[in-house]
């Protein structure tokens, strides 16, 4: 836990904002998919933390990319530079770096692309950012992922820009163009992308590292509040649940349980 | 420095801050953040004789002055707890002490619980704490908690089954609270911890479903602290063994409260999600409290309410 000052604060554009913080505790280490615990004030009716994805920490400093969907989020919203927060981080396990012989993909929901971003540091091969959303107006990071050398391929669902539909169909074109290459999967987005994706994937035999969440609490393991159902490998096709908080947020998809 | 030790006869500890059962985890999560010996006790999570998966999510929700919550006592079982790292034989290289919170679908149960624990691991075990209260559990829990009979034969199951001290956490959710008390006391219980959290409800009115998977939950946080200490208050009167006190503490001044309408010793949990660090500054502020109202001794603050 430790101070993060904001630096910025900005609105991109709808209910979708950035904040830079200076947090050199937080961004030491980091890396893709773990998350801030954020105290956001002191308000008797906003007194739990936020956890949000890390969009990036370098420099001592932690972005996170936010959506105003609650009290949390927009009095966040509100906050100006110079205003001191109390931020716990980095959370929770994050995503693998990616092998040197994959090709490594981000499939995203929306602001989920936040939570892959820093692979592109990362990618010793050119990577893929494959992103979903609902409408143009709903995406980001495009221009970020494109300038860190991400082919960049859309999907809405209104189809206002990129591909008509959704994310997952475009892994199969993507999987045909390129014959004999070995990929991976990292995702980040609404759970039914993810079940969806799950599947695909295992059906596929394609290999892969998800980004599951539950509304959380602690942030730190202690309130089993957040917990997803991943495979109890001691009882085959059975469940279990752990904490997305301390046991993820990333989970393999060996780990991901998609039903029966 | 005032003597901030706290005697419950059958044990003592370094001094009157634990952790609220279920806010703390297993005790291991927040050793990372400061040394847990540090506390009075760490109270882990319910144990119960086997595995148990909890609730379906969401399991929390905020409101206004706090949380609900509706776990449902995921855990690891008896065994797993007694054996594994994560579990008795982590917190044992940390140094803390150790109270094992515990419940069952039956007072069997309980019992089975409880003589596992004495006859694997007496040692490294402070006391036990009766889980007679979790509002979030279709058997066990408050179906004890709330009906004299069925509390009276838990505690007198466990207190047959186990020579190691036993606190009886008690449920809010009760016309009278000292009537529970005054059972647990009769029944052999060395002391009584409260309050558990009172049973609640939120809804989402974009949805109208509720905000918990369970439907209903049980309310922590600041809102309930006025409540647990008019309840510390009332069971203070009523009995003579000592009391947890808990409920909405978030501050060093909180915990005093709790002291002066009678608890020998607090606890501290949602406030824990908040701020990881509070218990270390509760135990700071009630050792300065005593030194500036001439308190030699914390157990000459329990009860000290001037009416």
């Amino acid at each position: 836990m430790s101070k993060a000052v904001i630096v910025k604060n900005e609105h991109l554009h709808g209910d979708y904002y950035r904040a830079v913080f200076d947090a050199p505790e937080c961004a030491a280490g980091a890396y893709a998919g773990q998350f801030v615990n954020l105290r956001i004030d002191k308000r008797n009716d906003n007194m739990l933390r936020r956890p949000f994805s890390i969009n990036d920490a370098k420099d001592g400093q932690i972005t996170i990319l936010y959506k105003v969907v609650g009290k949390g989020t927009a009095n966040l919203s509100k906050l100006a530079a110079g205003t001191e927060c109390d931020m716990l981080g980095p959370c929770g396990k994050g995503f693998s770096a990616p092998a040197d012989d994959v090709i490594p993909v981000a499939v995203c929901g929306g602001y989920g692309a936040a939570a892959t971003f820093m692979l592109t540091r990362q990618a010793k091969q050119r990577g893929v950012l494959l992103l979903g959303a609902r409408s143009k107006d709903d995406l980001l990071l495009t221009d970020e992922y494109a300038a860190a050398g991400f082919d960049v391929r859309i999907a809405t669902d209104d189809g206002s820009a990129g591909f008509k539909g959704r994310v997952t169909e475009l892994i199969a074109p993507l999987v045909a163009e390129n014959p004999g290459k070995k990929f991976c999967f990292y995702a980040c987005g609404p759970h039914p992308m993810l079940m969806a994706l799950a599947k695909l994937l295992k059906a596929e035999n394609l290999d892969g590292e998800l980004s599951i969440d539950q509304i959380m609490c602690c942030g730190v393991g202690a309130c089993f509040g957040c917990v997803v159902k991943v495979n109890d490998h001691a009882h085959p096709g059975e469940w279990m649940y752990a904490r997305s908080c301390a046991d993820g947020p990333v989970f393999k998809l060996a780990d991901v349980y998609v039903g029966k | 420095m005032a003597d901030i030790k706290v005697d419950f006869g059958k044990f003592q500890l370094k001094n009157p801050v634990m952790t609220a059962s279920g806010t703390f985890g297993h005790g291991l999560e927040y050793s990372q953040f400061y040394d847990i010996s540090r506390l009075g006790a760490v109270v882990v999570k319910g144990i119960r004789s086997v595995q148990s998966d909890g609730n379906p999510t969401p399991r929390v929700a905020e409101v206004t002055g706090g949380m609900l919550n509706a776990i449902g006592l995921q855990g690891p079982g008896v065994e797993k707890f007694l054996h594994d790292d994560h579990y008795l034989p982590g917190l044992k290289k940390t140094g803390a002490a150790v109270i094992v919170n515990i419940w069952g679908k039956t007072a069997e149960e309980y019992a089975e619980v409880a003589a596992r624990l004495e006859a694997e691991a007496a040692a490294d075990i402070t006391a036990l704490e009766i889980n007679i209260s979790c509002p979030n559990v279709k058997a066990g829990g408050a179906a004890f908690g709330t009906d004299p009979k069925l509390a009276a034969q838990v505690i007198s199951a466990v207190r047959n089954a186990t020579a190691l001290p036993l606190i009886t956490k008690l449920s809010p959710n009760v016309t009278s609270i000292a009537e529970f008390a005054r059972i647990a006391e009769a029944c052999g219980s060395d002391a009584v911890s409260l309050i558990n959290t009172l049973s609640a409800m939120a809804i989402d009115i974009e949805t109208r479903r509720p905000k918990l998977a369970n439907v209903t939950g049980g309310l922590s946080g600041p809102a309930v602290k006025p409540v647990a200490i008019k309840m510390v208050h009332d069971v203070y009167k009523a009995v003579k063994i000592p009391i947890i006190g808990m409920g909405g503490i978030t501050c060093g001044a909180d915990a005093v409260e709790f002291l002066i309408a009678g608890a020998t010793a607090v606890a501290v949990g949602t406030t824990n999600f908040v701020d990881p660090f509070v218990t270390l500054e509760v135990i700071d502020f009630i050792d300065s409290y005593c030194d500036r109202h001439g308190f030699k001794s914390v157990s000459e603050l329990t009860g000290s309410l001037q009416l």
